[in-house]
């Protein structure tokens, strides 16, 4: 199809046409990122497609579908939606810290009882945070995105739902909707003055916050990560086991199904946070670096899709998903090789866990939707909806 | 429509700013991914082989395997101390979820496991995270299956098989192997206190330490080198695969072969029945100690293990003491088995054996001395057949107690020997010097009146069986100074007696007259005559009885009969064989065996010496050449006898003044 035929009128809003304006390489990324996830699963599993890898690929199918779905919604919609969603998200983490409707476990409020199930709501917030944002800047001049007070809204947009998620507590969860705000802010051309009066801040108060303001147990991983001997069985027993994980596969690695420290559980959490320790020891250095530049790729090739849409709302929720994935993948990466604290930051598309997947899914759901109808015009200015 | 809120190049700028921006953004991701691999590359490249390490650090644990114990042989190569498979049941703490659960279903299969629970509990808590520890040992086959088919419901608890000390005679040679245990925290800190690192073997749970006699000695040489397991475990610690190429065998300990004859030791432990006493047998030619039995025995099995604290307490608080090794840690007075010593220090000095003294019933010396019989004039093979303590207390006054004193130390009295064993008790050799150094009643002065009983082999002198066997050899082989020896070889390598024989310093001729007298006593008209007969033809055993008094009488009967078991007197025999050529001595404590060396020593020497004569080949060959048949052999000896008055001389009382025996 050429573009003198797209451009033809009506022929975008085609379904077929719509699906081949999807973009496969993308895709086609993901599945092998998730594959490869499957089954490093069924390696750690002892061999087994239980109780993992089956799962996994499972849940992948069903949120792979979900995404080529989410793809053909018009991206009018999902401006529409934008508000709706961060509200109900909002809503539904205030609920949490109501006492009974909250869900505890492992010593942390994250999970909120709707009746039959239960949902975490800081997951929705990742791409509720995304889109508000993008609905907000849609609306908002070049003057107030770059140092204007407007950006107070921004700021309580990305504000409200990181206290009410760090509060949980759930660190991961609350930096990354933080981080990601903050790279839509900056993408959206947040001034430099501001820039770097935050990180002139963030240097003088960020230690204090660690000494003072932080659980026990966070401020006890962010003190063992800086020393991890100091305590080699506990805390730092899960850094040290994952860089002896990695050490140890060399090159080319043990090979699949042959990773001791995998495969005889010295490896803590090996199916969830963990899992790129498994494949750098089975599949080497080649394979780990192969891994990271499929990863690489999909950040890349997102952004491009991010930058080639007309509408701005488009743009930035684009890129905000872009921001959140590649967050994920660089903390977590950073994490499994000893350069961050462990802070539970699951690898996206490779480690067990459908929260994340389907968050995940929705979010490049939400990318192919923007690549579809990257010729979309949305209404301007500030509407509520 | 009202006035646009967003201008047309405010739209231009917000699209070039937010693509600058991305790139960036699409930079700095890009970087961070660089830097991943870049770290990526550092620790799976640059320092990949210390990584690798670890891994298999990890990966692999070396597990002690404990080496099987050295076998104890005895001459002629009958296993006396060895290992058998045992089946036992582990508990590993890490891995049980809850101990006292587990405990309580453990004591549901095993229901005496519940009366140790305390005892298991400190055990195991003491024990490090991932290692077994023994809970209990020597499973039935019903137990091992009952135990391995409830294992799923059972976490941390696991039933194995290992080689465990056993003693295929039991009592039999309790004393002198003695016996393994558990390491104590007391053996770990006499390590230390020596300034020596204690071997981790010591602390595997199924190592055992040689306790008492040969094991104790000998302990380093039965203990064998540790091996290893190289087994791949996971990250509890649990054992995934062995690794058989990366394993080290354990060692076995040394051979350890004893001088000892099962047959013969066996034997000896057999005839003492309930009676308390010890026996010691030895080859009079080159010390080989044939058998040392202490009575009553204990089974050595039980220490194994772990002895209940019950049993030990019965064991410890029985007054016979079947503890104590009385062939070496139990000293008793000779009594009138010293007589020929007492004999021997005379004619070094010159008295003429063939002189007589008469003897009216009576001796003399501040007070009077009685002896058991009127035995009128003897000279000195007389004197020893009939035992008669006027005799000796006349020559002992005679020479004195240091003339006395000499002889006996020559003979192998006040010493202990170099058989490769502790816990000998040298005894007590009285002479001047020794009175001066414990005086009595503050006055260091020997008085004349401890003379006479010292003749007679009572007063402060105290010896022990081993010594009397060695001061029987000495005088059945006639010429050299026999030394006894015990351990015959270790690890093949064969052992010589401690100390080199020398010549003994007195005329063979003197020897010969004391044997003369002793072969007097076994035979007619002597004091052990009817129990000493062997019935083996020409083979015969000449003897000497003794009995030491064990307190004063006061007005009470000497015969013992009626008197509770510890006031009766100790009974004593020493016999060697065949009296034409010597090859075997045997000395027999009876403690509290009553009146009368003759009564209970020599019909245990007689039942003893007659398994180590028919075990030697050359006499068995002689005594079947000869054409005798044991028993009829016997029958003719015993009807001889009855016809012979034998009472009155067989009985042997040596009377010490109480003032000295006090």
């Amino acid at each position: 199809m050429t573009a003198s035929a797209i451009s033809r009128p009506g022929e975008r809003e085609r379904f077929s046409t719509k699906l081949t304006q999807i973009d496969w390489r993308l895709a086609a990324l993901i599945c092998v990122v998730a594959g490869t996830g499957g089954l490093m699963l069924y390696s750690v599993g002892g061999g087994s497609w239980s109780p993992w890898a089956a799962k996994h690929m499972i849940r992948f199918g069903m949120c792979l579908a979900l995404m080529l779905v989410l793809s053909m919604i018009n991206i009018r919609y999902w401006f529409s939606m934008a508000y709706p969603v961060y509200g109900v998200a909002l809503l539904m983490l205030a609920l949490i810290e109501i006492p009974g409707l909250g869900y505890t476990a492992m010593g942390a409020t994250r999970w909120l009882n709707i009746g039959f199930t239960r949902i975490q709501p800081s997951e929705i917030m990742k791409i509720g945070v995304v889109l508000a944002l993008a609905r907000w800047y849609h609306g908002a001049s070049a003057k107030e995105a770059s140092f204007h007070w407007k950006l107070i809204f921004p700021i309580g947009i990305i504000g409200l739902p990181f206290l009410l998620v760090a509060h949980q507590p759930d660190l991961g969860s609350a930096m990354l909707i933080g981080l990601t705000g903050a790279a839509i802010m900056f993408m959206a051309g947040l001034s430099w003055k501001i820039i770097g009066a935050v990180v002139a801040a963030g240097v003088a108060f960020v230690p204090p916050y660690v000494m003072f303001g932080m659980h026990e147990y966070q401020r006890h991983r962010v003190l063992t990560f800086l020393d991890p001997e100091a305590d080699p069985s506990g805390t730092g027993y899960h850094i040290m086991q994952s860089k002896i994980a990695l050490g140890s596969g060399g090159l080319l690695g043990k090979g699949f199904g042959l990773g001791s420290q995998s495969q005889l559980e010295f490896l803590p959490e090996k199916q969830t946070d963990f899992i790129f320790s498994a494949v750098s020891e089975e599949f080497g250095f080649l394979g780990s670096f192969t891994l990271l530049a499929c990863y690489a790729g999909i950040i890349l090739i997102s952004l491009r899709i991010a930058s080639l849409s007309h509408s701005h709302f488009g743009r930035l929720a684009s890129s905000g998903v872009t921001a959140t994935f590649a967050l994920y993948v660089l903390i977590n990466g950073a994490m499994v090789m000893g350069l961050a604290p462990v802070v539970g930051v699951p690898m996206p598309l490779l480690s067990y866990g459908g929260t994340v997947m389907l968050t995940v899914m929705i979010g490049f759901g939400l990318v192919m939707a923007t690549r579809v109808h990257r010729y979309a015009e949305l209404p301007k200015g500030h509407g509520l909806i | 429509m009202s006035e646009p809120s967003i201008f047309f190049s405010d739209v231009n700028e917000r699209q070039g700013s937010f693509l600058r921006r991305t790139f960036v953004f699409g930079g700095f991701s890009g970087l961070g991914i660089l830097a991943l691999v870049g770290r990526l590359a550092q620790l799976q490249i640059v320092q990949a082989q210390e990584y690798a390490t670890l891994s298999s650090q990890n990966q692999f644990n070396f597990r002690m395997v404990p080496p099987p114990r050295g076998v104890i042989k005895d001459r002629n190569g009958v296993v006396i101390a060895g290992n058998r498979p045992s089946f036992r049941v582990l508990v590993v703490r890490d891995e049980t979820k809850d101990l006292d659960q587990t405990l309580d279903l453990l004591g549901q299969l095993l229901p005496d496991t519940m009366d140790r629970r305390r005892a298991i509990i400190r055990e195991v808590n003491a024990a490090s995270k991932f290692n077994p520890v023994p809970v209990k040992s020597d499973l039935t086959w019903e137990e091992f299956a009952k135990v391995n088919q409830y294992a799923p419901e059972l976490p941390g608890v696991m039933a194995d098989m290992n080689e465990a000390r056993y003693y295929p005679f039991g009592g039999a040679f309790a004393h002198v192997i003695g016996y393994v245990a558990k390491v104590s925290d007391r053996d770990v800190q006499a390590i230390r206190d020596k300034g020596q690192q204690p071997p981790a073997l010591l602390f595997n749970p199924s190592f055992r330490i040689g306790r008492q006699g040969i094991e104790k000695a000998l302990d380093q040489d039965l203990r064998g080198q540790a091996g290893g397991n190289r087994v791949e475990v996971d990250a509890r610690g649990r054992v995934v695969a062995e690794d058989i190429g990366g394993s080290r065998p354990a060692v076995q300990g040394q051979e350890v072969i004893l001088t000892l004859d099962a047959d013969i030791q066996n034997r000896a432990l057999e005839v003492f029945g309930e009676e308390s006493g010890s026996c010691v047998v030895m080859d009079v030619r080159n010390g080989d100690i044939l058998a040392m039995v202490s009575s009553p025995s204990f089974d050595p099995n039980l220490f194994v293990s772990g002895i209940p604290s019950k049993a030990y307490r019965a064991l410890a608080d029985y007054e016979r003491r079947p503890l104590l090794d009385k062939a070496l840690g139990g000293t008793f007075a000779p009594g009138s088995t010293f007589k020929p010593v007492v004999g021997l220090a005379a004619m070094k000095r010159g008295w003429d054996p063939s002189r007589r003294v008469v003897c009216n019933g009576s001796f003399f010396l501040g007070r009077r001395f009685a002896c058991l019989g009127r035995h009128g004039a003897q000279d000195l093979r007389g004197a020893i057949k009939n035992s008669c303590n006027v005799y000796f207390m006349t020559i002992a006054t005679e020479f004195g107690p240091d003339a006395i004193a000499e002889t006996a130390r020559d003979l192998g009295f006040g010493q202990t020997f170099d058989i490769g064993l502790t816990g000998q008790k040298a005894g007590l050799v009285p002479d001047r010097e020794w009175r001066r150094r414990n005086p009595v009643r503050g006055d260091g002065k020997w008085y004349p009146g401890e003379t006479p009983s010292y003749g007679i082999g009572q007063g402060a002198l105290n010896v022990n069986a081993l010594q009397l066997a060695v001061y029987t050899s000495r005088i059945a082989n006639g010429r050299q100074a026999v030394m006894p020896r015990l351990i015959k070889s270790i690890g093949g390598v064969e052992q010589k007696a401690g100390t080199p024989f020398g010549e003994l310093p007195y005329d063979p001729q003197m020897l010969k007259v004391l044997r003369d007298g002793m072969e007097a006593v076994t035979d007619v008209g002597g004091t052990g005559f009817r129990n000493s007969q062997l019935g083996l033809g020409a083979v015969r055993m000449a003897g000497k009885t003794g009995t030491a008094q064990a307190q004063n009488y006061g007005a009470g009967s000497r015969k013992g009969a009626g008197r509770p078991w510890a006031q009766k007197d100790h009974n004593l025999f020493i016999a060697y064989a065949p009296t034409d050529n010597p090859r075997y001595a045997v000395s027999v404590i009876v403690q509290h065996g009553g009146l009368g060396g003759g009564t209970a020593g020599a019909p245990r020497a007689r039942e003893v010496m007659k398994v180590a004569l028919l075990k030697d080949p050359d006499i068995r060959a002689r005594i079947e050449h000869a054409g005798f048949e044991a028993p009829e052999d016997a029958g003719v000896r015993e009807a001889e006898a009855r016809g012979e008055p034998i009472d009155a001389p067989a009985v042997d009382v040596a009377a010490p003044p109480p003032e000295v025996t006090q």
